[in-house]
């Protein structure tokens, strides 16, 4: 599926990106995580970051919204303003839906009525109206990822992190939150980073793709490239084969 | 390493383990006193969320009312049936209800409000925040630019100081009436001789030692509660670590801080 999407260009006609990640290293202990990671993230644009467990995608993630610091490198964000979907929706259980998504409207000092004015439109962009005094745990999964991206764009965030946004539901819920991906892209015209493993979410939603293996970036491309790449990495990976550099590290 | 060769190689080097739990005590300390200024700056500037606050002042205070009456009432009359008879021995029943208030206005008032908040509130603060950094709902607030601290501890914080006091005075006040059951029932004494010895026996800076230890519980059972908390990653059994590390670190400190508090303001001079 080819997408089309708004870009902004500077004065000079280049496009100028959102994020932009230079040389990023990271170690745990003895181990490296990251090793001279480098990328950008254009406006309008959705950038999968593909790999198998433990590549180092959502250590990513966590550096780039501060959660985590990383050893070298650097990384520029041109909007103060982030949303995260968490894998695990990360919704406080002792708030509303409503309470949840207030949370984040906090720093903004609104009165109560505009307030309310956007949370209740966030959450018809959601389909989540009419749910907005239940507690997350009353929710199903679907609904929880809803909330979450709910939660994410309430402040029109500019770069949009989504982790693992599909993972543990089933096929039919998991369109429903690509389809909620691309319509915010649409919406918001907002940089977006997605980490996953689902093969349907990465080409259904995805402009970009990079493959992480071992922390490197191994292979860049589209979703249509990425199916007829002779990369033995993204070939692996695509086809979800047994045999290939992927699996040869970690037996 | 497995749990059990760890456990084989810490028997035969005690004098290692032994540092490194100081040198966790000291990070824990260190850790709280942080969290303690961090606690006292947002409030100094006003930033409390006060709906957050009654919330939890219900939770901390209203809900620990019956755990708190509960253990006053069986202390107060385990202390006053033991008091009871050793005055009664000497034939100073007069003297039982001065001595019974001067335990409980002194030690025992605060001591078991701050126990049983420690065990009750202490422990479900530590979890809910281990749970909540597990489940990332601490990032989430850290991504929406919320402070957790301000967020999380100083509705806790502020709440647990205008709880503990009113729990010990309720504390004080139940063993007070344990006690005089126990002087009617147990040494014949009336009413009105056990309180005529209460206030004879009972002085204003009894009251001041009384609220300054109800706020040092406080303060100890909160700060340590969530340094704890905000502290601790992993999976459901760090949870369980957590809790047991809340209550047994709170309930020391508690103790400690307890005894400095009498004897600074009791030392014979």
């Amino acid at each position: 599926m080819v997408r089309q999407r708004q870009t902004s260009l500077t004065r000079d006609g280049s496009i100028e990106p959102m994020v932009e990640v230079r040389n990023l290293e990271k170690w745990f202990g003895e181990k490296r995580i990251l090793k001279d990671v480098s990328f950008d993230v254009y406006p309008g644009e959705i950038l999968g970051l593909v790999g198998k467990s433990g590549c180092g995608k959502s250590t990513i993630l966590k550096i780039l919204c501060g959660l985590l610091q990383a050893d070298s490198g650097s990384v520029s964000m041109h909007s103060e303003e982030v949303g995260l979907v968490f894998q695990g929706s990360a919704l406080l259980n002792s708030y509303t839906v409503k309470q949840n998504l207030a949370i984040a409207l906090r720093r903004r000092k609104l009165n109560k009525k505009d307030e309310e004015r956007i949370i209740y439109e966030k959450l018809e962009l959601v389909g989540l109206r009419g749910l907005e005094d239940s507690y997350p745990t009353q929710l199903s999964g679907g609904q929880q990822k809803r909330t979450s991206f709910a939660r994410a764009i309430v402040n029109d965030p500019k770069i949009i992190f989504y982790d693992e946004p599909t993972t543990g539901l089933d096929p039919v819920i998991s369109t429903v939150i690509e389809d909620y991906m691309n319509d915010l892209e649409g919406r918001l015209n907002a940089a977006s980073i997605v980490v996953t493993h689902q093969l349907s979410t990465w080409t259904r939603t995805a402009d970009r793709i990079i493959l992480l293996h071992d922390g490197e970036i191994k292979w860049e491309g589209d979703p249509e490239g990425a199916m007829i790449s002779e990369n033995p990495y993204i070939k692996q990976f695509a086809y979800a084969k047994r045999e290939g550099p992927l699996l040869d590290s970690a037996v | 390493m497995t749990t059990s060769a760890r456990s084989r190689n810490n028997i035969l080097r005690p004098f290692d383990v032994m540092f490194e739990q100081f040198g966790k005590c000291c990070q824990l300390i260190g850790q709280c006193l942080i969290l303690l200024c961090r606690t006292i700056g947002y409030i100094l500037r006003g930033d409390i969320d006060k709906t957050e606050t009654w919330r939890q002042c219900y939770r901390i205070g209203v809900q620990s009312w019956f755990v708190v009456a509960i253990t006053a009432l069986f202390t107060g009359f385990a202390m006053s049936l033991q008091i009871s008879r050793e005055l009664v021995m000497f034939g100073a029943d007069t003297a039982i209800g001065g001595v019974v208030s001067l335990a409980l206005v002194r030690e025992i008032g605060p001591i078991t409000a701050g126990i049983m908040v420690a065990g009750r509130v202490g422990s479900s603060v530590a979890a809910e925040l281990t749970t909540m950094m597990i489940t990332e709902q601490i990032d989430a607030l850290k991504v929406m630019r919320v402070d957790p601290v301000q967020f999380l501890v100083v509705p806790r914080f502020v709440a647990a100081m205008l709880m503990m006091p009113a729990l010990s005075v309720y504390a004080m006040a139940l063993g007070l009436i344990a006690g005089i059951i126990i002087a009617y029932t147990a040494a014949n004494v009336p009413v009105a001789t056990f309180l005529d010895s209460v206030k004879q026996t009972i002085l204003d800076r009894d009251f001041g030692t009384h609220f300054l230890k109800a706020w040092l519980n406080a303060i100890i059972i909160i700060i340590v509660s969530c340094a704890i908390g905000l502290r601790t990653r992993g999976g459901a059994e760090d949870v369980g670590i957590a809790t047991t590390r809340t209550i047994v670190w709170a309930m020391t400190l508690l103790f400690i801080f307890n005894y400095l508090v009498t004897a600074v303001t009791y030392a014979p001079r």
